[in-house]
C-alpha cells in the first residue's frame, strides 16, 4: 500500500493511453473495465484508511523541483477520500451509461484523462502541483463539451475554459506570493500545504491572498456572479460531460475553500464570512427561482446544481465541525444526485432528443421505472429525509445556525423553492394524460441504463439512512483542520468567532 | 616614429576566439567547397554545417580560460556561455529541417548554408562582448546573412519580408549607432563596464544624455527583440520566410538581443535614474499586452505564432525589469522551454508546408487548414495541440515551468503589479492557442486525406518533431537541472 495514491492517480492515463491501441468496437468495454479497477483500487483505499487518525495518510513524497521547493507530494484525508471515491464512482457510472456512438474511442480517451486529473486535484498535497492538475482537468472537458456538445458546443466550450483559466491566473500569482512568504519566514521553498498550514499571517495579507484564491474557487463552483458559465456548459454538453462536470468538476471549487482557503486565511475567511454567506444565500435563492423558469429538464438540474452549490459553500464558511462536514457530506451527496439527474435526462433525451418539458407529460404511465428512479432522486435532491440529500444539508444549515440564524433562515427556503421546481418538473414530465404521440412507444429502462442508475439509488438511500461511515473520518479531519486554523488566527475576533461557532449549542 | 607595441600572445587569450573561428572556418570550408564542385547535395552541406556547430559547442563547453580575452573586447562569462549553448542547440535542431520532402531553392544552395554557420559566429560575437562596437559588428553580421537567407526562399513574399526586416534593421542599426555615439560623448568609452564605471564615479554626466542614449538603444533592440511599438516586420516576416526559418528567428536573435539587453539595460537601470525603468516598464507592458490582443483576431496559424512570439518576448523581457538573479535565470529557463516548444510547433508547419496555397488565397497556414485533424490523423493532432497548450503556459507543459518561474521571480522582489499583468496576459493568450485546438478537435474536417498534412515530412523532421514533444510533455523532469545550471552560471556572471 506504499503506493497506491500513485497508482490510483496515474492508473487512469495510463490506460488512456493503452487505450490508443483498442480497437473503437471494444474500447468502451475496455473504458468501463479501466474506470472499474480504478474504482476498486479507490475502495482497497479506503479499507486501508485508518477512519480513527485524523491525519494524512498514505503520504508519498519526492522532490521535484529542488531549486524551487516544489514537489511530488501525495496524500490523503478525511477530506479528500471520499472525494477521491465518488470522482472514480461517478467516472465509471457515467462510463457505463454512455450512448455515444461516433468517436467513442476520444471520448473514452478524454474521459480517462479528466479522471487522472480529477483524482489528481484531490490528493495534491504541494499546491503547485495542485495547480497543475487543477489546470489540466480544463482540456478534457474541454474536448468532451466541444466534440460531443449539441449545437453551441464550441462556444460553450471555449467559454468554460476561458472562465476558469482566467480565475486561476490569478490563483498562480497568490500561490507565488505566498511561497515567497514561507520563504521569507522560514528561509527555505517549500510549497507543501501542510508546512504552510504551520505558518499564520498578518491579517493584510491575508485578505489579498484570499481574494487571489476566492477568484478561482468561486468561478470553479460556481458562486454567483461568476456562474454564467455553467448553465452553458451544461445545456451543451453530452450526458457524460454533464454528469462529471455536476458530480466531480464543480467540487473542485469547494474542495479548495475547504482545503486551501479555510486553513491558510483564518482570519480573512472569518473576516469575509457574512459577505460570502450572503452570496451564497443570493446563490441558493436566484438560481432556485431561475430554476422554476426554465423550460429544458437539463437547464432546471443545472440552475439546482447552482443553488445546491449555495448551501454547500454556507455550510463551507460556518466555521465549525457540522458545517463543514455537512459541507463536505453534501459535495459527495449532490455528486450522486446531480450526476443521475444528468444521467436521467440523457435517457430521455436519447428516446425523444428533446429535453423540453412541455413535450413531456404522463411518462409515469409508460415508462414505470424510469419514472420511479426519477422521483427517488429528486427527492434526494429536494434533501427528503432518509435520503442522502437531507443529511449534509442538515448539517451545512444547522453549522450555519450558530453563526446567524436570519441567513439561514433565506437559505433553508431554498430548500422549500427546490421542492417547488423539482415537483413543477416531475408533475408536467410524468404525470398527467401522455399529451404527445410520440410518447407512447417509449422504452423503459435497458438493463446498460439500470445498471448504471440501480447503484446510484441504493447509494442514495444507503447513505441517507446511515451516513455514519462517511461522516466520521470527514468529521475527525475536520475537527483537525479547525484545530489549525484556531491555532494560527491573528485577530481576536475571529478567534472569537471561530470560539462560538464550536461551542455554543454544540454543547462541547 | 610610433613605438612598436609589443603584446604577449598570453594576454590575448585566444582561445576565447576559438568557438567562432571553429564556426567560421566551417562557412570558409563550405564556400571554398562549393567552388570546387557543384554535384554536392543538401543533406551534406547540412550534416557539414552540424557537425562545425556541435565542434563549435564543444569547444564552447569546454573552454576554461579567463573571462576576458583579446584586448578585453570578447567577454566569455556565464550568461555569454548560456546563450552561445541555446544558440548553438537551437541551431543543431533547425539545421535539419533543410532536409524535408520538397526541394526548395534556398537548401540546394551551398551558400545558405555558409550564410547560416556566419550568423551563428554573428550572434556568438554579440553574446561574448561588452563592447558597444563588437557587439554591433555581430548584429549586423548575423542580420545580414539573415536577411539573405530570408530572400533567398525565392517567392514574392519572401522578397518583401527580406525588404521589409532590411529596412527595418536599418532603421535599427542606425539608432544603435547613435546612442553608442551618446555613451561614447557621455563617458568616452564604448564599454559596457567602463561606461557603467563612469557614470557611477562622474556627477555630471547629463541624465538627459542618458536617457536620449537608452531610448536609442531601446528602439535599437526592440526592433531585434520585436517589442511594441517596433514590432511592425514581424508577422510579414515570418509569413514570407520558410516556416524553419520562421521558427529560428523567434528564438536565435531574441536570445541574443536579451543578453545585450541584460548587460546594458539592468547596469542602466541600477544608476536610479527617472524615466529608464518607467519606460522599459511600459514597454515590456505593452508588448505583451498588444501582441496577444493583436494575436487574438489572426486567420493565419503562422502570423498568430509570429504575434505570440512578440508576447512571450515581452514577457521575458519582464525579467530585465526585475533584475534578480532568480529572473535572469528565469529568462533562460523559460527561453530554453519556449525554444523547444516552438522548434515543435514550426516545424509542424513546415511539415504540412505544400507547394500550393491549397486552403486560402492569401494565407498559406489558415486555422481552417487544420480544422478536423483529429479526425484525420489523431497523432498529429495531438502533438499539435500539446504544443499549443504548451506555448499557452498550461501545465505542466514546457513553458509553463519557465512563466512559473518568470512570475515567481517577480512576486519574490516585490513586482506584484507586473505578476498580475503577467498572469492576465498569460489568460489572454490562451484563446488564441486554444482557437487552433478547437479548429483541429472540434470543427469537421475539410480533407478525409491524412497525406496532405504530410506533404513535406521526412524521417528526420518526424525524429525531430518527436524529440521536441517529448521534451515539451516530459519538461517537469528537466527543470531542475537547467534550473540549477542557469542559476550558477548567472550569479557566477553577476547577474
Amino acid at each position: 500500500m506504499n503506493h497506491i495514491l500513485t497508482l490510483i492517480v496515474f492508473f487512469p492515463i495510463v490506460a488512456g493511453i493503452f487505450a490508443f491501441l483498442v480497437h473503437p468496437k471494444s474500447v468502451r468495454v475496455f473504458g468501463i473495465s479501466v474506470a472499474t479497477i480504478e474504482f476498486i483500487l479507490s475502495i482497497i483505499l479506503w479499507l486501508g484508511f485508518d477512519a480513527n487518525t485524523s491525519g494524512i495518510q498514505f503520504v508519498e513524497y519526492i522532490p521535484l523541483i529542488s531549486q524551487f521547493g516544489m514537489s511530488y507530494y501525495l496524500g490523503v484525508d478525511g477530506i479528500s477520500l471520499f472525494l477521491v471515491i465518488l470522482s472514480t464512482f461517478m467516472t465509471m457510472v457515467a462510463l457505463i451509461a454512455v450512448s455515444i456512438k461516433t468517436d467513442i474511442k476520444n471520448l473514452v480517451i478524454a474521459v480517462l484523462f479528466l479522471e487522472t486529473t480529477m483524482v489528481g486535484v484531490f490528493l495534491s498535497l504541494d499546491i503547485i502541483l495542485f495547480y497543475l492538475f487543477w489546470e489540466a482537468s480544463l482540456v478534457p472537458m474541454l474536448y468532451i463539451i466541444g466534440a460531443w456538445g449539441s449545437e453551441r458546443r464550441i462556444y460553450a466550450a471555449i467559454k468554460f475554459f476561458l472562465y476558469t483559466f482566467a480565475g486561476s491566473v490569478l490563483m498562480l500569482v497568490g500561490i507565488l506570493y505566498m511561497g515567497y512568504l514561507f520563504y521569507e519566514a522560514t528561509g527555505m521553498w517549500s510549497f507543501a500545504i501542510t508546512d504552510w498550514y504551520q505558518m499564520a499571517l498578518p491579517f493584510g495579507t491575508q485578505l489579498w491572498l484570499f481574494g487571489a484564491f476566492f477568484l478561482a474557487f468561486a468561478i470553479k463552483v460556481p458562486m454567483f456572479p461568476f456562474h454564467t458559465w455553467l448553465p452553458y456548459a451544461h445545456g451543451q454538453a453530452p450526458t457524460i460531460g454533464s454528469v462529471i462536470l455536476a458530480a466531480v468538476l464543480l467540487k473542485m471549487g469547494t474542495y479548495g475553500f475547504v482545503r486551501f482557503s479555510l486553513p491558510l486565511f483564518p482570519d480573512a475567511s472569518i473576516y469575509f464570512m457574512i459577505p460570502i454567506a450572503i452570496i451564497a444565500v443570493i446563490m441558493v435563492i436566484y438560481a432556485a427561482m431561475v430554476a422554476y423558469a426554465q423550460e429544458d429538464m437539463k437547464q432546471v438540474i443545472a440552475y439546482s446544481s447552482i443553488s445546491h452549490m449555495g448551501i454547500i459553500i454556507l455550510g463551507t464558511f460556518a466555521m465549525n465541525a457540522e458545517g463543514i462536514t455537512g459541507s463536505i457530506f453534501l459535495m459527495i451527496s449532490h455528486g450522486i444526485v446531480s450526476g443521475a439527474l444528468f444521467m436521467l435526462v440523457g435517457v430521455i433525451y436519447d428516446r425523444r432528443h428533446t429535453k423540453m418539458m412541455s413535450q413531456f407529460g404522463g411518462l409515469a404511465s409508460v415508462m414505470p421505472t424510469f419514472a420511479t428512479i426519477y422521483g427517488i432522486m429528486l427527492m434526494a435532491s429536494v434533501g427528503l429525509p432518509l435520503t442522502i440529500g437531507f443529511v449534509g444539508e442538515f448539517l451545512s444549515l444547522m453549522g450555519f445556525y450558530r453563526i446567524d440564524w436570519v441567513i439561514t433562515l433565506f437559505a433553508g427556503t431554498g430548500i422549500i423553492l427546490g421542492a417547488l421546481y423539482m415537483l413543477t418538473l416531475y408533475k408536467r414530465s410524468f404525470f398527467g394524460e401522455v399529451t404527445n404521440e410520440e410518447n407512447r412507444s417509449l422504452k423503459d429502462l435497458n438493463g446498460k441504463e439500470l445498471s448504471a442508475l440501480i447503484p446510484l439509488v441504493i447509494l442514495v438511500v444507503l447513505l441517507g439512512v446511515y451516513p455514519k461511515p462517511i461522516l466520521g473520518p470527514i468529521d475527525l479531519s475536520v475537527k483537525k483542520m479547525i484545530q489549525t486554523m484556531d491555532n494560527k488566527v491573528v485577530t481576536k475576533e475571529a478567534k472569537d468567532l471561530i470560539y462560538k461557532a464550536n461551542s455554543i449549542g454544540g454543547g462541547e | 616614429m610610433l613605438e612598436p607595441i609589443s603584446i604577449s600572445m598570453q594576454s590575448l587569450n585566444l582561445p576565447s576566439l576559438l568557438p567562432m573561428a571553429i564556426i567560421l572556418l566551417g562557412a570558409l570550408a563550405i564556400v571554398c567547397i562549393d567552388l570546387a564542385t557543384k554535384s554536392l547535395t543538401k543533406s551534406f552541406y547540412t550534416m557539414l554545417g552540424i557537425l562545425f556547430i556541435i565542434l563549435d559547442l564543444g569547444a564552447v563547453m569546454g573552454y576554461q580560460g579567463d573571462v576576458r580575452g583579446f584586448f578585453d573586447v570578447v567577454l566569455v562569462d556565464g550568461i555569454a556561455n548560456i546563450s552561445q549553448i541555446i544558440i548553438l542547440v537551437t541551431s543543431i535542431f533547425f539545421l535539419p529541417l533543410a532536409l524535408s520532402q520538397q526541394r526548395f531553392q534556398e537548401f540546394a544552395m551551398a551558400e545558405f548554408y555558409a550564410l547560416f554557420l556566419f550568423m551563428i559566429a554573428g550572434f556568438q560575437f554579440m553574446v561574448t562582448s561588452d563592447n558597444l562596437i563588437l557587439i554591433f559588428i555581430g548584429l549586423e553580421t548575423a542580420s545580414l546573412a539573415l536577411y539573405t537567407m530570408i530572400a533567398m526562399h525565392n517567392r514574392k513574399k519572401a522578397f518583401e519580408a527580406a525588404i521589409k526586416y532590411f529596412t527595418m534593421g536599418a532603421l535599427a542599426a542606425g539608432f544603435y549607432t547613435l546612442s553608442a555615439l551618446i555613451f561614447y560623448a557621455l563617458t568616452g568609452s564604448i564599454e559596457i563596464h567602463t561606461i557603467e564605471a563612469a557614470l557611477n564615479t562622474n556627477e555630471s554626466v547629463s541624465v538627459l544624455g542618458i536617457v536620449a542614449a537608452t531610448i536609442l538603444m531601446l528602439a535599437a533592440l526592440g526592433f531585434k527583440l520585436s517589442m511594441v511599438p517596433f514590432h511592425t516586420w514581424t508577422p510579414d516576416v515570418y509569413e514570407g520566410s520558410s516556416a524553419a526559418l520562421a521558427g529560428y528567428m523567434s528564438v536565435v536573435p531574441k536570445i541574443a538581443a536579451f543578453v545585450v539587453a541584460m548587460r546594458l539595460f539592468e547596469m542602466l537601470m541600477l544608476l536610479n535614474i527617472p524615466w529608464i525603468e518607467g519606460m522599459i516598464y511600459a514597454l515590456v507592458v505593452i508588448t505583451m499586452t498588444l501582441g496577444n490582443i493583436t494575436a487574438l483576431v489572426q486567420e493565419d496559424v503562422k502570423r498568430m505564432l509570429a504575434y505570440s512570439s512578440i508576447a512571450h518576448a515581452g514577457f521575458v523581457m519582464a525579467a530585465i525589469i526585475i533584475g534578480s538573479t532568480e529572473a535572469n535565470a528565469g529568462l533562460f529557463l523559460y527561453w530554453t522551454l519556449f525554444m523547444f516548444t516552438n522548434l515543435g510547433a514550426f516545424t509542424m508547419l513546415w511539415m504540412t508546408r505544400h507547394k500550393k496555397n491549397l486552403w486560402d488565397e492569401r494565407y498559406q497556414h489558415p486555422f481552417t487548414k487544420f480544422a478536423g485533424l483529429v479526425k484525420v490523423s489523431p497523432i498529429m493532432a495531438i502533438t499539435m495541440a500539446v504544443f499549443m497548450f504548451a506555448l499557452a503556459g498550461l501545465p505542466p507543459l514546457s513553458v509553463f515551468w519557465g512563466k512559473l518561474y518568470l512570475l515567481s521571480a517577480a512576486v519574490n522582489s516585490g513586482y506584484i503589479y507586473l505578476a498580475v499583468i503577467m498572469a492576465l496576459n498569460s489568460a489572454i493568450a490562451v484563446y488564441y492557442y486554444m482557437k487552433l485546438v478547437v479548429f483541429m478537435f472540434l470543427k469537421e474536417q475539410v480533407s478525409d486525406d491524412g497525406e496532405i498534412y504530410l506533404s513535406n515530412a521526412t524521417p528526420i523532421l518526424i525524429a525531430i518533431l518527436t524529440m521536441a514533444v517529448i521534451i515539451t510533455a516530459g519538461s517537469a523532469i528537466v527543470v531542475d537541472p537547467l534550473l540549477e545550471f542557469f542559476l550558477t552560471k548567472v550569479s557566477m556572471s553577476g547577474f
